[in-house]
């Protein structure tokens, strides 16, 4: 994918921080030390949240799926909704990392690490969602192809299994990237910190002395991970979207899928970032390095990509109608009017009413409407899911066997669940790693210190 | 009884005082010593001096609840050594069904006492004899303990192996060598070099990729 | 949440791979039970069969019982039976868990000082029995419904013998009008039978042929054979019904005159001047004119009854014409007052179109017990009861607290008697309020014999011993009346019941009886003459000053309530209304909208006899003045008939309408009459969804249930395609296109090298659509014959029902939501005289190229060499992908454990050995009955062959009254099945514009239009 030209401009000189190193390292390491009352409340209402989700889970393995709302014909619900919502968030992550890295835009530096952190806690997220909604988890390994005496292999041509490898690749990737990144930053907080933490950073930092060697062996190998990690971005989602573009569900079966979920992704990903970086800044008072400009890089790209999402929910309406088959169209009229009108509406004006806004740059710079609508956007894909999946369920080929669907107590507590588990995976990275790629935005200082105000090559 | 004779048996004998039979099972050990070193001061009162119940019978009926030996403790210490091996009474005498439905059936407490109602009574003093024939009084069935146990899901047919000529010791083992049953053991190498234990599914499977039989998982999964 | 179990725990365990791999091995002792004594018919693992009789309706069907290690699993049709040559309705299929019913009494029990009931000993029991008719015989009274041929006469002999007080025959749904009708005319009193094979006009005034009819099975399947376009080019019988209401005996007639309820004797009678005005009897009977058929105009007629005079006139000149009619008695929902008068028209109609002698056979009557109902007599006993003229009642067969209207007050009459005797044998309304119970066997524990009708004797023999401390009511009543004192057992039968039956078969073949069930011989006519001028017919009597017509539907499952205890009976959606586990109200649209109500808004319906509320299903197929509620709901004793939660003692289930009905509402000969009320009816405000298994009847033109017109069929290709739309009809089944299937498939799934040698089965099926009546006969076979669990009422409410096999009921083509426009809720499609309702049975498809196949991750659903559809239980993992990519939606998915909460004890004897147990979280969904083809297949190899066409019978198949399935090999050109699929111009394929290629191809039904007057 291209990058708009907003990318590849200069960064303004008062964007691009200058202090000196020593104050760097003090302003982001500031981050993980000691932690307010507020930071233990927080963390503390996540992990409760956390329990009672693993406890309910716990009880429908017990007692079996019915007590999720699942109804026939509608065999997908909540689940699957999340699943997709966080392997769509995951993408932010590396696109960042990876593509805007090969294609020198430097304004990620200052996001890029939490970008890959949020990665790797939205995959481990989604990937437990697999395991909640199979009816017999206790017989989920069947699902790997490993040799077994009975003989028996798995049907690759099934797009979960192809979901298995998606993601099981895609969270090798991330964690291997996001550790790469990590080693020079423990380094120096090895060289910062006593007590276990020292111990910690020390195995961690793998004897990093920043030296020439190591800084040259340090850029080749996140280089050729970007070079790896592109293209996931593109198939990993692509993959998922296969679940339902390979099925011959009405709504579901759709060649736009991929790009559709890729765009989609990206455009949630993006969104998340916001979300939990603008709190993030203001209460670290990371303002010098996390500044308004990379917010509104995040804007533009928002901005693209919810112009593409539109296109194709606009583009399904028109296939729909062009392909002239009956159940097509019946099954699109009533996502739009039918039982699920509500969450088709709430999908449609947050994900492409609300975006628009960035037109205006006052908007884009303001941090408050950033936060509401990135708020808005993440909500609204959540529902892009609920959407596709639940009302194209619902309405199939036997109209005798239409059905309404309604998530119960059970898949509402384990979906806030998954929220509350991210946020308190992201807590603890808090304050265990630096949430800001230190060395990098050093590069970037002494990099801009040595060109004076031309940043540019 | 039976430890009774377990205890002459170890007992080293002394000249002064005589080993002295207390039953025909250690008459007959007792004998067998003697056999073996003439000197031996044995005592053998006349009314345990019978032929039956045969050594054979003793040694197997006391071998079938032998504690030491591997198996569940069977309701009654059956021997199939005695009974399809000394006396080679074909399996499907009592497992009748197994050339005519999916399942070999276990003998009815009538069965066995239409033999052993003819035997002679001093039958009657192994403990065995005396269970089956108070099950046989009370109309009562016999619990036996399962041994060779698929799962619920496996419906495997003894006619269909019965009738293709299989041997019941491919599955079952060498039952006509055993006082007490249990599953022997098995390993066999399935095609990937992975182990598989017998009435394992890949146990099964091998057999039947083999003998050309059906590998459908229908044949036996429905 | 319950303790955990084993299972459980590994469950949980399993939720870490590692334990998980222990989890399929499991190290629990089982044990081996042999049998102390092995019966030699039985093997353990081969299923003994033997004839019996079905028990559940009048009708006396002949049964096998299939029972496996001397355990009836399964009952099936016994094809030497005359009424019901094999076949089985849903009654009788579910009939089997009477048996393992959780309500049934373990012993005698009878009431403590305390009021409760305690176990006791027979002989206690007995004792205090006896005593209490000895202190005044002449105060007892013996109150049943059928209890059999020789259980009767010894009822009889029993009352001779202890003097007691007098013996009351009631049955519910006894045909009395009809009864006293025939003998006003024909001058015997008994119930006629009607014979439809060969009939080409067959009149129904609401005998609900197919329900709750004189015999349901059989005219379902004379009705099928007489109308089969393949032997009958013309399109072969035409039903006309006459209701007020889209019955599923309307649903599948040619014609619905839509008449008033009550009205039936006044258009027979209409319909017979018709047909003697164009003709009919060459002037034999013109006479009638002037006599009983003087006022009977055409015109005059259309304004009492509703249907327009051109149809009377028309439908007249078609009986004249027809080569053999008949006209069938109207039935109990619309038995008025005045109901004798009605049924004595219909036979005068029978008269006219010389039906009479034929297929009307009017035989000397043999003292059935059926025979000798009484309603007269039942209200006496109840004013005896309240005069407190009565000590002793022994009640038997019948639940009268439930099903005679509170209003007779017989429940409170049963509080003046000083003890009540119960034979129940599970507990109901009336046992709970008895002082002593006496349990009896169940059917298939016990002895006993029917007389269906005459001519026919059946016998019913035990298939298992009685699970519980139980003896046979035959035996029972002996016991009773020898302990009465030393006379009594004099005069009564030396010997056990079993006995005495023999001796009342001597003059048979006792042991040839045993294995055909029974003796049969033709009936014979017995009547001469036909007394005309006793046919009175008048307009119904109503009480209340409602607007709406109360008709109070015989529900086809739950019959007289009797049906309410069977939990297959509760599960299975009604055909017509799609309701199951509950009881509903039916209105039309236009009343709804009066009443200002919507689908599962709560009525209340208040009659001057009580009031009951019940959740009402607006309709477009019944009148605008008439409010239908089917009968057998209501019950508040009973796991299953109740809303019992766990306890036996439950709150009602829905409403029980005869509560409705006055005590007094008889017709003129004392005839329980049900049409009598206008009920005052209002919405209460309060909503209840109703647990409704289909609430869309629109296909919008896509190819699920097709049908095509006579002319169609005859070839005119442009009729044909106008009718069907755009779509086109078929594709015939392609050997070439399958094997390139299968092949397709092996390349996927690896196999052992028999794969190589193509498999000589193509397992498929045909399904007849022009037969199907949505009787559901089918639905039942498969829930007994595959252990399909009974989910219960809240399971159903959220659609979580597992039945393999559903049928789908459609309204006309429909049409697609865009054409319908802006989407609304969902109504009623029906309207008023609209019989083209196509009823689509929809199983698994087992497709050729099946869209559930490469979505499952661990090949848990593969295509096999025969081309079945395998789904290995023991495989899945549960994602449900390949039910969400079904588009025939017949994949169930166990969210529960089934088998753990919904079979209590001991319910789990009922289930099928050869037939897996399906666990919490795995895709289950129709096999074709597999275990059925496995059986077949060792048969055939043992004998060194093939397996024949129609070896294997898919229970779906083997039940159907009309034969709407054929099964079997399609690789075999000869086949039944092969033959039927390529029936011309019907056949297609379910949804062909996917390109599944289903193994199942489907026969349209055939629309014959209007009945004809005048010759065309």
């Amino acid at each position: 994918m291209t990058p708009p030209p907003a990318l590849s401009a200069v960064p303004t000189p008062e964007a691009a921080p200058a202090p000196g190193d020593s104050k760097i390292n003090r302003d982001l390491l500031r981050v993980m030390e000691g932690a307010s009352p507020g930071y233990f409340l927080l963390l503390g209402a996540t992990v409760l949240v956390v329990t009672a989700a693993a406890l309910t889970w716990i009880y429908q393995i017990y007692i079996g799926l019915g007590v999720a709302g699942y109804t026939h014909p509608v065999f997908w619900g909540v689940y699957i909704v999340t699943f997709v919502f966080w392997v769509g968030i995951a993408h932010a992550g590396t696109l960042i990392s990876a593509i805007l890295y090969l294609f020198r835009a430097k304004w990620r530096n200052a996001i890029n690490r939490s970008a890959e952190a949020m990665t790797v806690m939205a995959v481990m997220t989604a990937g437990m969602f697999l395991g909640i909604h199979v009816g017999r988890i206790w017989k989920a390994y069947f699902i790997l192809p490993y040799p077994n005496q009975r003989g028996l292999w798995v049907n690759f041509r099934s797009p979960l299994e192809w979901d298995t490898f998606a993601i099981s690749t895609y969270a090798t990737i991330s964690i291997v990237f996001l550790y790469i990144g990590l080693i020079p930053d423990l380094a120096i907080a090895r060289d910062r910190f006593a007590g276990w933490r020292r111990l910690l950073y020390t195995a961690l930092a793998l004897g990093w002395q920043g030296t020439s060697r190591q800084w040259k062996a340090h850029t080749r190998s996140v280089l050729h991970l970007s070079g790896l990690a592109t293209p996931l971005v593109l198939s990993v989602h692509s993959v998922v979207s296969w679940d339902f573009a390979m099925s011959i569900v009405p709504g579901w079966h759709a060649t736009i899928f991929a790009p559709y979920f890729v765009a989609g992704a990206i455009f949630s990903g993006f969104a998340m970032v916001l979300t939990v970086m603008i709190p993030v800044r203001r209460i670290f008072g990371l303002e010098e390095y996390i500044t308004d400009y990379h917010f509104e890089n995040m804007a533009r790209f928002i901005l693209l990509t919810s112009l593409i999402v539109g296109y194709a929910y606009v583009t399904e309406y028109f296939v729909a109608w062009y392909s002239g088959v009956e159940a097509e169209q019946t099954s699109f009229w009533l996502r739009a009017f039918g039982p699920y009108w509500f969450s088709t509406w709430t999908m449609i004006v947050c994900n492409v009413v609300f975006p628009q806004l960035f037109w205006f740059k006052r908007l884009r710079t303001h941090v408050p409407t950033l936060f509401v609508v990135s708020t808005f956007v993440n909500i609204g894909m959540w529902f892009e899911r609920y959407v596709i999946i639940i009302t194209g369920l619902s309405r199939e080929y036997d109209p005798a066997v239409w059905g309404v669907y309604t998530p119960t107590w059970a898949e509402l507590t384990i979906l806030a669940g998954s929220f509350a588990f991210f946020a308190m995976l992201f807590l603890l990275f808090l304050k265990i790693f630096p949430v800001i790629a230190i060395a990098e935005v050093k590069e970037l200082a002494i990099h801009d210190r040595a060109h004076g105000a031309h940043g540019a090559h | 009884m039976a430890a009774g004779t377990a205890g002459l048996l170890w007992t080293k004998a002394s000249a002064d005082e005589p080993l002295v039979a207390s039953s025909v099972c250690e008459a007959h050990e007792l004998k067998a010593r003697l056999a073996e070193d003439p000197e031996l001061a044995v005592v053998i009162p006349p009314e345990f001096d019978k032929p039956w119940p045969s050594l054979a019978a003793c040694r197997s009926h006391e071998a079938a609840w032998d504690p030491d030996a591997p198996g569940p403790h069977q309701p009654i210490p059956f021997s199939h050594k005695h009974h399809s091996g000394t006396f080679g009474v074909d399996c499907q005498y009592c497992h009748s069904g197994t050339d005519r439905s999916r399942m070999a059936g276990v003998p009815s407490v009538e069965l066995c006492m239409g033999c052993h109602a003819q035997f002679p009574a001093e039958y009657d003093q192994l403990e065995g004899i005396q269970i089956l024939k108070q099950h046989w009084e009370q109309q009562r069935p016999v619990e036996w303990v399962q041994i060779h146990r698929l799962p619920e899901h496996v419906k495997f047919q003894h006619q269909a192996h019965v009738r293709a000529g299989f041997a019941c010791q491919d599955c079952h083992g060498p039952v006509e060598e055993l006082d007490k049953l249990y599953l022997v053991p098995e390993t066999k190498w399935w095609q990937y070099g992975l182990p598989t234990q017998k009435l394992e599914m890949g146990w099964c499977v091998m057999c039947h990729r083999d003998a050309g039989a059906s590998t459908d998982c229908l044949t036996c999964h429905y | 949440m319950p303790e955990i179990d084993r299972r459980g725990f590994l469950k949980l365990a399993g939720a870490s791979a590692g334990a998980a791999a222990a989890a399929g091995c499991s190290d629990h002792v089982e044990k081996l039970i042999p049998y102390v004594v092995q019966p030699e018919e039985v093997t353990p693992g081969v299923p003994v069969w033997y004839a019996s009789t079905c028990r559940e309706c009048p009708a006396g069907c002949g049964v096998l019982v299939k029972t496996r290690e001397s355990r009836p699993i399964k009952l099936e049709g016994n094809p030497e039976h005359p009424i019901n040559r094999g076949r089985l309705c849903a009654k009788g299929q579910a009939s089997v868990e009477r048996t393992y019913s959780p309500d049934r009494f373990h012993g005698p029990v009878r009431r403590n000082a305390a009021g409760e009931l305690e176990p006791t000993t027979w002989d206690e029991a007995i004792a205090e029995v006896a005593a209490a008719i000895r202190a005044n015989p002449a105060r007892v009274r013996v109150l049943g419904g059928d209890p059999g041929d020789t259980a009767s006469q010894l009822i009889d002999r029993f009352v001779a013998a202890t003097g007691a007080g007098g013996r009351v025959v009631s049955i519910p749904f006894a045909r009395e009008a009809l009864r006293a009708a025939t003998e006003q005319v024909f001058g015997v009193a008994s119930e006629p039978i009607f014979d439809l094979s060969g009939a080409d006009l067959v009149i129904d005034f609401g005998s609900e042929l197919f329900e709750s009819g004189l015999s349901p099975i059989e005219h379902q399947r004379q009705w099928a054979e007489a109308r089969d376009v393949a032997t009958h080019p013309d399109g072969g019988l035409r039903l006309v019904y006459v209701g007020s209401r889209l019955s599923l005996t309307a649903s599948s007639s040619d014609e619905w005159l839509v008449a008033k309820p009550g009205s039936e004797g006044l258009l027979a009678l209409a319909l017979a001047r018709a047909a003697i005005e164009a003709g009919a009897g060459g002037g034999a009977h013109a006479g009638l004119l002037s006599g009983p058929l003087a006022n009977a105009g055409a015109d005059a007629a259309a304004r009492a009854t509703d249907v327009p005079a051109e149809a009377i006139r028309r439908i007249g000149a078609a009986l004249a014409r027809a080569r053999a009619a008949v006209a069938l008695p109207p039935g109990h929902a619309v038995a008025s007052r005045r109901a004798v008068g009605a049924s004595a028209a219909v036979l005068l109609l029978n008269e006219v179109i010389g039906a009479v002698g034929s297929r009307v056979i009017v035989a000397a009557p043999e003292g059935a017990p059926r025979q000798r109902a009484s309603y007269k007599d039942l209200l006496a006993l109840i004013r005896e009861m309240q005069d407190g003229q009565v000590d002793v009642l022994l009640v038997h067969h019948m639940n009268p607290v439930y099903s005679i209207p509170v209003s007779a007050g017989f429940a409170d009459a049963l509080a003046k008697v000083k003890l009540v005797v119960s034979f129940a044998s599970a507990a109901d309304e009336t046992a709970l309020r008895a002082h002593v119970v006496l349990p009896d066997h169940t059917a298939l524990e016990s002895w006993g014999d029917a007389r269906p009708r005459p001519g026919v004797r059946s016998l019913v023999q035990p298939t298992l011993r009685p699970l519980y401390d139980t003896r046979a009511f035959g035996d029972a009543l002996l016991d009773v009346g020898r302990a009465v004192s030393p006379e009594a057992a004099a005069q009564l039968p030396a010997g056990s019941f079993r006995t005495l039956l023999e001796a009342n078969w001597t003059g048979t073949d006792f042991r040839a009886a045993l294995k055909s069930g029974g003796v049969y011989q033709p009936a014979s006519h017995a009547a001469s003459g036909f007394a005309a001028s006793k046919v009175e017919v008048a307009e119904p009597v109503f009480t209340g000053d409602g607007e709406l017509t109360l008709l109070a539907v015989p529900h086809i499952f739950l019959w007289d309530g009797s049906g309410a205890a069977l939990p297959v009976l509760q599960e299975i959606p009604d055909p017509v209304a799609r309701v199951a586990w509950d009881s509903w109200a039916e209105v039309s649209l236009a009343t709804a909208d009066r009443l200002g109500v919507e689908m599962g808004d709560v009525l209340r319906l208040e009659s001057s006899a009580g009031a009951i509320e019940v959740a009402v299903l607006p309709r477009g197929g019944i009148r605008d003045d008439v409010i239908a509620v089917p009968t057998g709901q209501g019950h508040v004793v009973g796991h299953f008939a109740s809303k019992a939660g766990q306890g036996l003692v439950g709150v009602a289930r829905g409403g029980n309408v005869f509560d409705l009905l006055p005590g007094d509402g008889v017709d003129e000969s004392g005839g329980r009459a049900f049409l009598t009320e206008r009920p005052r009816v209002s919405a209460t405000g309060r909503h209840r969804r109703l647990p409704l298994l289909q609430w869309n009847d629109n296909k919008r033109e896509r190819q699920l249930g097709e049908a095509m017109t006579l002319a169609a069929l005859a070839g005119h290709g442009e009729a044909h395609a106008e009718h069907h739309g755009p779509h086109e009809m078929r594709e015939p089944y392609d050997p070439a296109a399958d094997a390139a299937d299968l092949q397709y498939q092996e390349t996927f799934h690896e196999r052992g090298e028999n794969s190589a040698k193509a498999s000589p089965y193509r397992w498929g099926m045909s399904v007849d659509l022009d037969r199907c009546t949505g009787c559901s006969a089918c639905i039942a076979a498969c829930y007994v014959e595959n252990n399909l669990p009974r989910v219960g009422e809240d399971e159903t409410r959220l659609v979580r029902q597992m039945a393999w096999l559903r049928i789908d009921r459609w309204v006309g083509e429909g049409e697609p939501e865009l054409k319908g426009g802006r989407v609304r809720a969902p109504r009623s499609r029906e309207q008023l005289g609209d019989t083209d309702i196509r009823n689509a049975p929809l199983l698994c498809q087992h497709c050729g190229a099946a869209p559930c196949e490469p979505v499952c991750p661990v090949i848990a659903t593969y295509h096999n060499e025969e081309g079945l559809n395998a789904m290995i239980y023991n495989r899945c993992i549960g994602t449900r992908y390949c039910a969400n990519n079904c588009p025939y939606k017949v994949r169930r998915f166990n969210y529960w454990d089934h088998q753990l909460t919904k079979w209590p004890a001991p319910m789990e004897l009922m289930l099928n050995p050869d037939v897996t147990v399906r666990g919490q979280g795995v895709m289950e969904k129709c096999t074709f009955c597999v275990q059925r083809i496995q059986a077949a297949r060792q048969d055939a190899k043992n004998a060194g062959m093939l397996i024949p066409d129609g070896a294997v019978k898919t229970a779906c198949q083997q039940a159907c009254p009309s034969a709407v399935y054929t099964f079997g090999n399609l690789r075999d050109p000869d086949s039944q099945v092969s033959k039927a699929s390529a029936a011309p111009q019907r056949g297609y394929h379910a949804l062909h514009m996917l390109n599944t290629r289903p193994a199942v191809t489907y026969l349209a039904k055939v629309l014959r239009g209007k009945v004809e007057g005048s010759p065309s």
